[in-house]
């Protein structure tokens, strides 16, 4: 069957100052398929769709779109052509409401002589939500009221028109739950069915191989292979896609390997009877070496707990006590050696517009402090160190953060912990959107850190890695624990999910 | 890092850094640089006279006042906030200086008066830092409640001495143009390495550039924004308090309209210099230095090149938009977030 190509391109290559994102790319898409684009974090994966999808521009190369050249001006620009992209991070207006914010930038087609009819706004908002299948969020509500994950909803809705053509998916499934993952897989089967082109990028290999009818690899900025839905069924698929990606044999070393659910007899931080909020009467004692996870849907209280013992929250009662000492603010927290790392990293854990070096040195700068003075010299063997440990990926700890790619981002702000020498860390879903070489990287960072003694408490939304790395799993559902489980071997996910749900 | 987590990956490629990327990275620098070398060139080609010296020194004796405010001001800028009662504050400080002074005589006075005023403004600086904080207000807005506050404060006291300006009774300047004029650039410089100091080897400069940046990542990594915005506002009251005196010495007097236009005028100072108005990461302490000269050259500049006088506010008014658009403007094709 020879299916009809919608998007070429040819010889791209483009450059972030002295950074080689994509090197001389050659790559079609065609119609009636999903692809999927997979690559380690800086692999070139988003740079191939943002180009496409008008977010930049390419430093050379060519691109054709129904056999024209194809040169979009802006994303609004691409989407008016057909090409409509869902973008990694939050898009959402604040502070209008959802039909405003489906129809940004589209009034004209509501109004009759300048007036907007935003009756007219509202019902076709509401009927384009219902043929989503995502009634439970209402037109007329202000969008801030939804989560994150409905927020998205509410982005692909926005995206996706009669008229799309070519659909991107940039690992928006990350910010999504069991149901809104169904209702984007849907959709994009349903654009396939109808002879459009769905580009998919994700990291998660399961729903890779489930969803996609072709894969395209990346690593460094090249194209390293192409399979076809056969291809990704044959018994080894998941193996030689991985070599593609890396470069290297994984290895089955990947989470911890040992069963040895010990540690040193020293409390290191304890939560007594919190009260705050929706959660009631919660108590947790953490050892020194000792690995403690969270598991549950995101919106069980898991990621509260964190927050509270990192003292983010007001408690109505109840105290957090390190050594001795209770811990009221993340100041106190910090002081007292407690490190925390937000799941919402580009907002709370890092300063996106500012020198990588900058955010590893900021949580030690009291220590580098003698006397007022802060010797530049410690502040770049400090950052050096550490870019030099985790293997950052940069020219140098003077390059910004917003630069550099989800996994390195990430490695930045486990590394600022590790640069203040935290013996408790606090850590909330440390791998999202992180792909498997980062992944296997900072598993062997976390057990490096349980033999060093340190205590962790790792909160996540992805159960195969709690059940590989925690000494005592937590599972959480509607704000109230409903079981624990210690590590075994035998220990399974099915076991697990009945607890969650 | 532990020494056993290096492994033998492939060392990344450094290419190399060409002038054309050197030339982008640094375009805010650059054209604040040439801005400034434009406008002192002009300077020199229209007052290539016999009043170029004196010209010269009145140029010096009005940049330095900005730039000893400006110099406080760049640590509350670098937060992303700003202070709008400065002008106000400095009406005020150079009037009570003068009356305190007049009243005890002879350096005492002088020493009593400053003292006095250095009191005050570091109490506005805990208002705008700390009070704000507390109520829930942005710093601009107290520091709005201020400059109303020191308005009428400013026409009380002039109203309490029946005139319209006060002269202090003493000389507290060198005799002498080129002395006085040695003295403020001295002056200035040896203020500009402190602040410099501050700025980037100690907390007060790493932390308010870090709360410019993103203020909630800066809490969770241990800065005390409330403490550090009370310092920093602080910082900007000493300096203000200086930039006060300094007034004082090249004017000896002070009257209802005194200081009034000032806090408008540092801004416009820093943007000139290359601060960026939403403060963070590409903050420096150089825009104090180089946007004042700028923005007096400037002034300078178009009066010796005949523009009429009356027309030299929309000249700079143009000249202004200018170089936000061009510094300050955002090329993202991104859908409006």
């Amino acid at each position: 069957m020879s299916k009809e190509r919608i998007i070429e391109i040819r010889h791209m290559c483009k450059n972030f100052g002295p950074t080689r994102a994509l090197r001389d790319v050659d790559v079609s898409f065609y119609r009636g398929e999903i692809r999927g684009l997979v690559g380690e974090n800086g692999s070139g994966k988003s740079t191939i769709t943002s180009i496409l999808a008008g977010m930049q521009k390419a430093t050379s190369g060519e691109m054709f779109y129904k056999d024209q050249p194809w040169a979009p001006k802006t994303m609004v620009d691409a989407q008016r052509h057909g090409i409509s992209m869902v973008l990694q991070e939050a898009n959402t207006i604040p502070g209008c409401t959802v039909a405003e914010n489906i129809f940004a930038g589209r009034f004209d087609e509501f109004s009759k002589f300048g007036v907007i009819s935003m009756k007219k706004v509202n019902e076709a908002a509401q009927k384009l939500l219902d043929s989503f299948d995502i009634s439970h969020i209402k037109a007329t509500d202000p969008i801030d009221r939804y989560g994150f994950e409905d927020r998205k909803l509410v982005e692909i809705v926005r995206c996706v028109s009669d008229e799309t053509e070519v659909f991107v998916v940039d690992e928006t499934t990350t910010a999504l739950s069991l149901e809104g993952r169904q209702i984007l897989y849907k959709l994009i089967h349903k654009l396939r069915d109808n002879n459009k082109s769905v580009i998919f990028i994700s990291h998660d290999m399961d729903e890779i191989l489930e969803q996609c009818t072709d894969l395209t690899v990346l690593r460094d900025g090249e194209i390293k292979g192409n399979l076809t839905r056969e291809e990704m069924d044959a018994p080894d698929a998941v193996k030689r896609i991985r070599y593609l990606m890396v470069g290297r044999e994984i290895g089955e070393a990947y989470y911890r390997d040992d069963y040895d659910s010990s540690h040193m007899p020293e409390v290191a931080l304890e939560l007594k009877n919190l009260t705050f909020g929706p959660i009631r009467d919660f108590s947790l004692t953490l050892h020194k070496g000792e690995i403690v996870g969270f598991g549950g849907l995101s919106g069980c209280g898991m990621h509260e707990i964190g927050r509270a013992a990192f003292g983010l929250e007001k408690l109505a009662s109840g105290s957090v006590v390190r050594e001795g000492k209770e811990i009221r603010t993340c100041l106190e927290a910090i002081n007292s050696g407690i490190g925390y790392i937000s799941k919402n990293r580009d907002t709370e854990a890092l300063i996106l517009a500012g020198p990588i070096a900058d955010n590893i040195v900021l949580p030690s700068i009291p220590a580098l402090s003698h006397a007022t003075f802060i010797n530049p010299a410690d502040e770049k063997k400090l950052s050096d160190d550490e870019i030099e440990g985790f293997r950052i990926k940069c020219n140098s700890g003077k390059q910004w953060v917003n630069t550099l790619s989800g996994g390195n981002k990430q490695k930045v702000s486990f590394s600022k912990w590790t640069a203040k020498d935290s013996d408790v860390i606090i850590m909330d879903c440390p791998t999202r959107g992180v792909d498997i070489g980062v992944k296997q990287f900072m598993y062997k960072v976390i057990a490096d850190m349980k033999k060093e003694g340190k205590a962790i408490i790792l909160i996540s939304e992805e159960l195969a890695e709690l059940i590989g790395m925690v000494d005592k799993l937590i599972i959480m559902k509607d704000f109230e624990v409903t079981r624990e489980f210690m590590r075994s071997p035998d220990l399974k996910e099915t076991d697990i999910i009945e607890y969650m749900i | 890092m532990p020494e056993k987590l290096k492994t033998n990956t492939p060392v990344e490629e450094k290419e190399k850094v060409t002038p054309l990327d050197f030339l982008k990275k640094h375009i805010y620098d650059i054209t604040s640089y040439m801005g400034l070398v434009l406008v002192a060139v002009l300077f020199v080609i229209f007052n290539n006279g016999p009043r170029f010296m004196y010209n010269l020194s009145s140029v010096l004796q009005s940049a330095s006042v900005y730039a000893v405010i400006a110099l406080g001001a760049v640590f509350v800028y670098s937060m992303g906030f700003m202070d709008v009662s400065i002008g106000q504050q400095v009406g005020v400080y150079a009037i009570l200086m003068i009356i305190i002074g007049n009243k005890v005589g002879g350096v005492p006075g002088i020493i009593v008066g400053f003292l006095t005023v250095l009191v005050l403004a570091l109490i506005c600086g805990a208002i705008n830092g700390a009070v704000a904080v507390w109520l829930g207000l942005p710093s601009i807005v107290t520091s709005l409640f201020l400059m109303f506050f020191f308005t009428g404060a400013q026409v009380l006291l002039m109203e309490s001495t029946g005139l319209n300006s006060i002269n202090l009774n003493q000389a507290i300047r060198p005799e002498g143009r080129n002395p006085y004029s040695i003295m403020l650039v001295i002056f200035v410089l040896v203020l500009t390495l402190i602040a410099a100091y501050f700025f980037k080897y100690t907390k007060l400069g790493k932390y308010t550039r870090a709360i410019g940046a993103n203020e909630t990542t800066a809490a969770q990594s241990g800065v005390n924004t409330i403490m550090w915005r009370v310092i920093a506002y602080m910082a900007l009251g000493v300096c203000v308090a200086i930039g006060s005196f300094v007034l004082l010495t090249r004017t000896c007097s002070a009257g209802k309209g005194s200081g009034s236009g000032y806090a408008m005028d540092v801004m416009i100072c820093l943007i000139l210099g290359g601060m960026p108005l939403s403060g963070g990461m590409k903050s420096k302490v150089s825009a104090a230095l180089v946007g004042p000269f700028t923005y007096v050259l400037l002034s300078n500049d178009l009066t010796t090149m005949g523009v009429d006088l009356n027309w030299i506010n929309f000249v700079k008014a143009l000249i202004f938009i200018a170089i936000v658009l061009f510094t300050c403007r955002k090329k993202d094709g991104v859908l409006p977030r």
